[in-house]
């Protein structure tokens, strides 16, 4: 009782440095400054069925470390690093480490390594724990169309309108460099968002905003875009190749008692447009071609789920259904010309708020890309735990 | 880069800066006065509510009981950021957790 009581004390006069020392004695003094270790963590068992090639494995055992240093009220301090196991290989990475300060209710600066705000799968929605499926929506990740994370400042804030609220995000990385095809022929013209060390003086530029118009939070539409006036390298010929992205992001979210439960839908439109230029193709005998494109892409998805957390049965409470379809169309001419349609339905079970077995099933129709196009299908169960 | 999308871009940097500059020099005294007529004439969301409402968007919303008082600050710092939420919805809820646990 004493404990709880000191508790509330202390939870009202939060931020308030005055008020504070003067409180009766707490039992329990809460620091101001804090070190957490969070993270989270997936596996799953994969079954893939490519043009009748099928295959199966154990996969994922992916483990993130998240690591919260909390300074003060103010200044905190964000990093994680991702395990996990490919091509046979451990492999490490960096996803973000960056310094947060809150400037005033309205701004908050960011430095360093940061997950980028161009929609909002990859900043909120990608930890395998929040994703309500095993996979990504076509256009993120590898081989993607859409930046992921970037280094360098961040300005962000939101303003309470009485009801409707409004977010922002202005910032400025390194920018993405060309692939001009020399590494890669067959992925001339493709951006590598990876820019630790700048090819070149141009930054990039990119923001969103957010509005969430209703005074429940139940809805949320974006417009993001980033973009920049040279993603070539300095004195090559692609110097002054330009980028610019832009993206439309959607959420709504409620609790409606007709249907009995939560009903979730989420969606993200990406559109990329970089300047041409003429790449060289090597063909076999050594000859070599000069050919160019229009380098226009775009990806799309659109997710529904629903949860019965309002039903009589304990079981149901705790069940999810989703479905998600996306698509994905990349420049035609490229060598990694592609058009992607994929369907993806997922039953979920909820353990705790963080943890979820997903139990899925998705169909991609391809032509063109990486692997030549046709059908794949998938079926994974996958166990996701944020922790 | 093209015109248009130079434009573009600018446009939704001076939407931004603009939006910034009127909600940093509106004065301390206007801001109080108008939250005090809120409180005078709304009947204010609670911050169970705000919780429920909030803390839903992107994954399942812990429960207050999830966490101590001291891990609850740090959590409502990084959510503050990450998911950029308004200053005086953050207090709320905070105080609801710690409150509720
Ligand atoms: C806009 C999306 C979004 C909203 C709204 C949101 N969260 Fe989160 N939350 C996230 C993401 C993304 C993570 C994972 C962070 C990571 O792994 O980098 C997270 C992680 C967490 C964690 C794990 C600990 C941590 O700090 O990483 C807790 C606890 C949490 N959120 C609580 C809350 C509470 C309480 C609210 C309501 C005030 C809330 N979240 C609202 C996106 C959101």
């Amino acid at each position: 009782m004493i404990v709880g009581f000191g508790h509330i004390t202390y939870g009202q006069t939060y931020n308030n440095f005055e008020t504070d020392s003067v409180t009766a004695p707490e039992p329990f003094k809460p620091s101001k400054t804090q070190f957490m270790i969070r993270g989270y963590g997936h596996t799953g068992l994969n079954f893939m069925n490519t043009e009748g090639e099928k295959e199966s494995s154990y996969v994922g055992s992916a483990f993130a470390p998240i690591f919260l240093f909390k300074h003060s009220d103010r200044l905190m301090f964000e990093a994680e690093l991702e395990f996990g196991l490919e091509n046979n290989e451990l492999e490490v990475g960096l996803e973000y480490a960056d310094v947060m300060y809150i400037l005033n209710k309205n701004m908050t600066v960011r430095a360093g390594k940061f997950l980028l705000p161009f929609g909002t799968f990859m900043e909120r929605l990608h930890p395998a724990w929040i994703n309500r499926l095993p996979t990504r929506p076509l256009g993120f990740g590898h081989d993607g169309i859409a930046p992921a994370s970037g280094i360098g400042v961040e300005l962000r804030g939101a303003f309470d309108l009485g009801g409707p609220k409004l977010n922002y995000a202005v910032y400025s990385t390194n920018g993405p460099r060309l692939k001009d095809g020399s590494v890669e022929p067959e992925e001339a013209g493709m951006l590598m968002f990876q820019n630790f060390e700048d090819n070149n003086n141009s930054k990039a530029f990119g923001g969103r905003i957010g509005l969430l118009p209703f005074a429940d939070s139940s809805t949320e539409i974006g417009f993001s875009s980033y973009s920049t006036s040279k993603v070539g390298t300095t004195d090559s010929e692609y110097e002054n190749v330009g980028v610019f992205l832009y993206a439309i992001d959607f959420a709504f979210i409620k609790q409606i008692p007709a249907i009995s439960g939560f009903i979730d839908i989420k969606g993200q439109y990406n559109n990329s447009d970089i300047d041409d230029a003429t790449y060289t193709e090597v063909h076999e005998d050594g000859d070599e071609e000069e050919y160019t494109f229009d380098n226009k892409s775009n990806s799309f998805y659109a997710q529904l789920s629903y949860r019965p957390t309002m039903a009589s049965s304990d079981f149901m409470k705790k069940l999810e259904l989703v479905g998600r379809y996306s698509n994905l169309n990349t420049p035609e001419g490229a060598e990694w010309e592609e058009r992607s349609d994929q369907y993806a339905f997922s039953l979920n079970y909820w353990l705790t708020w963080r943890s979820v077995i997903k139990v899925a099933y998705q169909t991609t129709d391809s032509v063109g890309g990486h692997d030549g196009g046709g059908t794949a299908n998938g079926f994974f169960i996958h166990w996701a735990i944020g922790f | 880069m093209k015109t248009i999308h130079k434009i573009l871009v600018v446009a939704v940097v001076i939407f931004t800066t603009g939006g910034m500059i009127v909600g940093c020099s509106s004065t301390k005294n206007a801001y109080t006065a108008a939250t005090d007529v809120q409180d005078e004439f709304k009947i204010e969301k609670s911050g169970a509510q705000m919780w429920g409402e909030a803390c839903n968007r992107c994954h399942l919303a812990p429960s207050p009981a999830d966490y101590n008082d001291t891990d609850w600050s740090t959590i409502a710092l990084h959510m503050r950021v990450r998911a950029n939420l308004a200053e005086n919805e953050i207090a709320k809820i905070e105080t609801f957790l710690k409150s509720a646990n």
